[in-house]
Formats: structure tokens, sequence, C-alpha cells
């Protein structure tokens, strides 16, 4: 089993750069979800505790406040047309909104009293909540298509393949994919063990997951091999594939690590190890289509990274923030970047 | 940004059996004016009382965690909701986390260990346990998770006390501390207690880890039996008949006065005595006084007879490993029997073999920390799954500062603590679990020493 103790050491790199917020906002809540509209013109930002700002992308201008979920909302989706944000929360219900009037459009019930997920796809109209170990496939206009068997313990994570064919859960037990016109789950890959986050691979060859042990894995969904990778500090909740689906970028530490998927894939490979954060790694996106890796940690470092051939884990540039990341977002063309700390504030930096 | 120790929000679990008063216990917490914002995650929905707090259902789902080297069961549920309640962290500031009547703590505890951000912003306070005084009998010699509750706890409410008699209190009492030492208890009518008593407790705290009560650390003693007698300057014989065993162990220690002060330490010299290798006495051959750990081999059949010379008249007092009357053994003189003018019995350590019980280990004398290292590692590699929980404060060779360490089933966490200075370098230890041998711990503790 590969790893992670042995060091690819990263060059010394030229001081970053420091990031200019193109606008700062404040909430006053712990921000729960944070999520582009996919034309990139909204960024809606979901406070703990229920409210649901949606801001203009541009001047930072609040748009709509919705009411969110009372108590305490959990999740966000968008539509892949912009126009309905989708949104889960601890009163048991999905709810959409719609984003040019801010009004409710529908409401659903999620099963349970804790609906902690849900995922539009990205090719239909179709979205997934997960309720505890209820899950419920939806139509936009918020009629039940489909709810399947319960899964075997609650449901940690939901991801659309990204060509939106299927789509994953993960649980207890590792990963179980579905077809949307099916009523029964396609496969099942199992691990003995709590998975908590998966992320496809762009192409959908891999999907990669963050597990409660300390493990992330690559299951190849074609066969349903696992390449198991060990030796993390702490349980993995953070995972991003670059864009062509060469590099899985990957937190459970101080130092985001980044296995690289071409040739023979990432089986006993040595990682790369990108260093500069001092406090655990909470959250790292890739750009959608660029090259840029950006990395948000508990101790409230925004790093963006080079990652592509020349420069690979150069720090390109840096902000610091008073308090912990809590969410990071590209917009969708790549450029612009959303930030949230534990307070509440928010800013969006122009790269 | 490591939030400081105070900064991290305490969480006292509440477990006991349906119906022994825990939800009774919860809204008095609840309603009691403390100043305080309480969380409180629910496994079964009792008929708890909200104003400001806040309560969220849960439904307990069990793990099995791999973590490098050891496997052990956590709670998933708890992970996931204190993961969220940690984001609202401004909205309460303790956490009470109230179990099902059935539920085993352990997976509880251990939650707190293996996950860093539970780490990071939550400590485990205390396990708090109610039990009904009059209704734990039924459960307390089948139950596993009423054995585990009552092993796991800190503090226990012994609850509905006005539906018994004292005499069986004492007994419950008498039988809880066997099987948990560790635990404060307290008796209560309607689970009415002071707060301070079951919140902030430090029940996990390193710092506290031996802030404990003084009947903790009273050793389970060795032997079974003491006499004490007024004997005058001359020789006496022990005489013994045959018994259940080949050979009984028996020290004969001089007594100052009839004081307790005096009696206390004789008490713990013969503690001490029995702690030393024991030196084999054939028949007819003398019992001296003093520090003398002699291990009687009593003939194969009929009466043994070993001679006993005091040299100075005054109070003596002789411990016996088992109760003389199993041997028809006594003192005499002359072939006059000496009855003794006070006797009394100890508990024998062994009575709950295969139940649930702490062992207190005390020994003076520096550790060989390799020793210690690969003696702790074994330990709770083979007998993890049986150890509950255990505390304690070592003396390693070569270090200023004490040692001190507490663990959950395989999860031990440890670090030297302040500095010895010039209190008494020793090690005390107690281990509360199931089917615990404390022979076999003690001698393999013994092991490591320097």
């Amino acid at each position: 089993m590969p790893r992670v103790m042995m060091q690819r050491k990263t060059k010394p790199q030229a001081s970053p750069e420091p990031l200019k917020s193109l606008w700062r906002s404040h909430i006053d809540d712990h921000v729960i979800g944070l999520a582009w509209s996919p034309d990139s013109r909204v960024l809606a930002a979901a406070g703990v505790s229920g409210p649901i700002t949606l801001f203009d992308g541009e001047t930072g201008a609040v748009v709509h406040t919705v009411s969110g979920h009372t108590p305490d909302t959990m999740a966000i989706s968008w539509h892949k047309d912009s126009q309905i944000l989708a949104s889960v929360g601890q009163d048991g219900k999905v709810r959409l909104w719609n984003r040019l009037t801010g009004e409710q459009c529908a409401e659903m019930s999620g099963g349970s009293s804790w609906v902690e997920q849900v995922a539009f796809s990205p090719h239909s109209d179709e979205l997934v909540s997960a309720a505890g170990r209820k899950l419920r496939l939806w139509n936009a206009a918020g009629e039940l298509i489909h709810e399947y068997p319960d899964a075997n313990s609650t449901i940690t994570d939901i991801k659309w393949k990204p060509d939106g064919s299927q789509f994953a859960i993960s649980a207890y037990n590792g990963v179980v994919l579905y077809d949307p016109r099916a009523p029964e789950p396609l496969h099942r890959f199992e691990w003995q063990g709590s998975t908590l986050a998966i992320e496809w691979s762009p192409d959908g060859k891999y999907i990669a997951t963050g597990d409660q042990d300390s493990t992330v894995h690559f299951w190849i969904t074609d066969t349903g091999q696992d390449l198991q990778m060990w030796g993390y500090e702490t349980k993995v909740l953070e995972l991003a594939w670059n864009q062509n689906g060469r590099y899985l970028a990957t937190g459970g530490g101080t130092r985001v690590i980044i296995w690289d998927c071409s040739g023979k894939g990432p089986a006993g490979t040595k990682p790369l190890l990108l260093e500069g954060h001092t406090h655990l790694i909470k959250h790292l996106t890739f750009q959608s289509r660029g090259t840029l890796l950006a990395s948000g940690g508990n101790d409230g470092l925004l790093a963006i990274w080079e990652t592509s051939k020349k420069h690979t884990s150069n720090m390109r540039s840096s902000a610091v923030f008073k308090h912990a990341i809590a969410g990071l977002a590209w917009s969708p063309d790549d450029s612009r970047m959303a930030v949230v700390d534990e307070t509440g504030v928010v800013a969006v930096v122009q790269l | 940004m490591m939030p400081r120790a105070e900064e991290r929000v305490p969480v006292t679990v509440l477990t006991g059996f349906l119906g022994s008063g825990k939800t009774t216990l919860l809204n008095r917490i609840l309603t009691e004016n403390h100043g305080k914002k309480i969380a409180v995650i629910e496994n079964e929905f009792g008929e708890v009382g909200i104003d400001n707090d806040l309560v969220i259902g849960a439904e307990e789902e069990i793990f099995e965690m791999n973590n490098g080297c050891i496997c052990c069961t956590v709670r998933g549920d708890l992970i996931r909701i204190l993961g969220h309640l940690m984001k609202r962290r401004d909205k309460f500031d303790y956490i009470m986390i109230e179990t099902t009547g059935m539920a085993d703590p352990g997976p509880v505890a251990q939650t707190f260990y293996v996950d860093d951000e539970m780490q990071r912003n939550l400590t485990l306070d205390a396990i708090v346990t109610v039990v009904d005084a009059k209704h734990i009998w039924e459960h307390i010699d089948d139950s596993d998770e009423a054995k585990e509750q009552v092993a796991f706890a800190d503090v226990i409410l012994l609850n509905k006390i006005d539906l018994v008699t004292p005499e069986d209190l004492d007994k419950l009492e008498a039988r809880l501390k066997s099987m948990n030492s560790l635990a404060k208890i307290y008796r209560t009518q309607d689970a009415a207690v002071d707060m301070d008593k079951i919140l902030n407790v430090g029940g996990f705290n390193l710092d506290r880890a031996l802030d404990m009560d003084p009947r903790f650390m009273e050793p389970e003693y060795p032997f079974e039996w003491s006499g004490l007698y007024a004997l005058q300057a001359g020789t006496y014989e022990w005489v013994m008949g045959e018994g259940p065993d080949p050979s009984m162990d028996l020290v004969l220690l001089p007594l100052s006065s009839t004081g307790l002060a005096a009696r206390d330490a004789t008490l713990m010299d013969a503690v001490l005595t029995f702690s030393d290798d024991e030196s084999p006495l054939n028949p007819e051959e003398t019992i001296r006084t003093g520090k003398q750990h002699h291990q009687l081999l009593l003939n194969a059949s009929g009466q043994s007879v070993f001679p006993c010379v005091i040299e100075q008249a005054g109070l003596y007092m002789l411990f016996t490993e088992h109760h003389p009357n199993e041997f028809d053994a006594s003192l005499r003189m002359m072939g006059t029997q000496i009855d003794p003018q006070e006797t009394r019995e100890y508990k024998p350590d062994h009575e709950h073999d295969e139940a649930v019980t702490s062992v207190g280990i005390t020994l003076p004398g520096d550790l060989n920390l390799d020793k210690l290292n690969q003696w702790l590692s074994q330990l709770l590699r083979t007998k993890g799954q049986d150890i509950f929980r255990m505390k304690g404060v070592l003396s390693v060779k070569g270090w200023e500062e004490r040692f001190v360490f507490q663990g959950v089933h395989m999860l031990f966490d440890g670090r030297p603590d302040r500095p010895w200075g010039s209190t008494l370098r020793h090690n005390k230890m107690i281990f509360i679990g199931r089917n615990l041998d404390r022979a076999a711990l003690e001698g393999s503790f013994q092991q490591c020493l320097v």
C-alpha cells in the first residue's frame, strides 16, 4: 500500500503575491454552503442558522436573502441553468428557490429531520437529496421521481458523474453508484470504514473518496478496483481533481497531498506535497479549466497554487484571514475565487 | 489557531437504564439556573423540556474504525452531529449526550479520541450514570450494558433512594465501588444533585487524573483477615489444620497503639509486606514478627504447628491470606487458645472474578521506560477490549516529571505532568474492566520496575 510518508521536496519558492479582494461582505453567521451559479453571476452563501444570501458576483450587492431552513441550513446546490437554487436543512425539507424573484418555488420532504445532502445533476433537471439513510430523486419542479431503498447508514456525500449519467453516494461501508433511471443501485464499492467524501474524476474513470480512518481511496469505476492511500494525519474530507483528471489534491492534514494519476495511476507513486499551511487544511478546489488550485485552512490561510507542469507546487498568491476558512469556490468561468471565513466574512478575489 | 483548552466545549455523557431517572436529571440540568446554554443530543426521546437550549435527536450509528494498528468502535452519528454543532459554537457552551438505556458508553468515549475535529473543539468532561437503586439488581448481574455503564462512569447517581432501605443502599454502593472504584457516587432522590457534581467534573482531564477519591486508592487487600492480639513476651504457637490450600500467607506486625492512625499505618505495612516476595516456612520453623512475608507450607495431613516468638509484650496484628476458620487455625500458648481482642475481615479481591471490577495498583520505585512501553502496548493489544478505563500516575526513571495517563479501551492518552519535587516518587494506577486478573496485572507491572 502506498504511504504518504515519503517526501518529494518542493522547491524553495518566491514569496507569494498578496491577493486583492474585488469585494468583501459579511453575513454574521458560519457559512455552511458556498456556491456560484453555473453562469458565474451569482454567489450563494448559506449561513448555518438558516438564511441564504445571494450576492451579485461582480459587485457584492445582495440580490436576495432567502429564508432557508429553521433550524439550520445544511447544504445548497444550483440547477444547471442558474435559475433555481436548492437547499436542505434540519427542518426535514428540500426547498427550491427562484433566483430572480428570491421566492420559494417548491418544498419537499427529505424523509428525516436532518436533510444533509443535495445535488443537482450537471446536465438535467434532476436533483438528489439525502436525509439520514433516505435517498430521494426529484425533478426541478419538486416532484418525487424515485425513493431508493435506505442506505446502510447516514449518507455523507452525493456527487453526480460529470456526464450526468450516474450519481454516487458515500456512507459507512463505502460508495454506492446509481443510475437515475434505475430503481436499484448499479454498483457497490465496499470498504469497511466510514467514507465521508467523494469526488469523480472529470472523465468518470475514478471515484476518489476521503475516509474517517485517514485513508484516501481511488475506485476504478470500470472494474471496482480499490487503490488505498494510507498515512494521512487525520480524516480526509478535502478532495479536488484538476481539469484533465491527472491530479487529485487531498487534504487530511496540514499539507496538500497531490496524487498523479497519469500513466499507470497513483499506485506505488510518491505524491507531491505542498507545504505552507500551519493548521489543518479544510477546503481544496481546482479551477474548472485552469491549472490553479486553492486551499483554505484552519490557520485562516487562503493559498493559490500553480500546478502546471513547469511550475508545480509554487504558491502563487495568498491571503490570510483572521479566522479559519469556512469555504472556497471558484467561479465556473475561473476568473474569481470566493472565500468565507468562519465568522461570516465573504470575499471575492480576482485572479 | 488551536483553541485553548478552556475554549473547548465540555461534553457530558449521560447514561443509565430506561426508568433510572436519566430524563429527570436532564430536565433538571436544563431548567436549573446555571447560566449555561446547553445543547442536548438524545438517542431516545424522553420528555425533555426546553426553552433556550437545543435538543437534537440522533440515531445511534456504531462504526468499527480501523485506526492504524488499533481497531475500535466509534459513534458516527456523534461525529456528524457534533461536527455540525461546532459550526454554531457561539450558540451554546455545554453539550450533553443522552445515550439510550442499552447503550455501551465505550464507543461514545472513544469517539472523542479518534477524530481531530472533535479533539480540537470539544473536551469529554465526564460520563455520568444514573442508577435506579431499586431495580438495578435486576440488571447488574446479567446485563453487560448495565455493567459497562457503571464501569465507565466518572459519576454515579444512586437514584430513587426513597424506594430502598439504607442497608440495601450500603450494599449496592459497595457493589458499585467494587466494580468502579474511580467513580464518585451520590445518593439522590428525583435525581436532585448539585450541578457542580455532574458538570465540569474533569473525568477525562489528565491534569486531574489523580484527583481521585481517596477510597479509590484504597488497596484491595491481599489478605482476608486480621486479628488484634495483646501478647506477652514468650513463645506462642500458630496451629493450623488442613484447609482448602496447601499453604497460607501470614504477616505478624506490632501495633503501637489501638488508635486509628496506628492501625492504618500497620495496615499499610501489611499491604506492603504482602507485596514482598514470600519466604516459605515449614512446620516447626519460627514465625517472626515484623515485615516478614511468611508462606506457611502445611503438612499434607493433620496439624501444622509454627512456633512464634514474641520478644516484647504489646499489641500485635496478625494478617492471614485466608480466614483462619477455613483451616481451623488459632494462636495458642501452652495449649490454650488465645482469642484476638478484635478481628476484621477484608473483602477478598477475587470476589467478582468473572464480572466487572476495579484493580488499583500502588507500587514504589521507578519504571524502566522501554519496559513500560512494551508492557502497555502488549497490555492494550491483548486486553484492550476488556479494559474499559484506566488512569494513573507513574514514576519513570530519569524523568523529573510525573507521567500521567488515562485511557479508554485501546486508546491511550498520556504525557509528562508537573515535577515530583519533594513528594515521594511512586506509581499509582487503576484499571476498570472485565475479567481483570489482579495478580497478573500486578506481576507484569512489577517487571517494569528498574
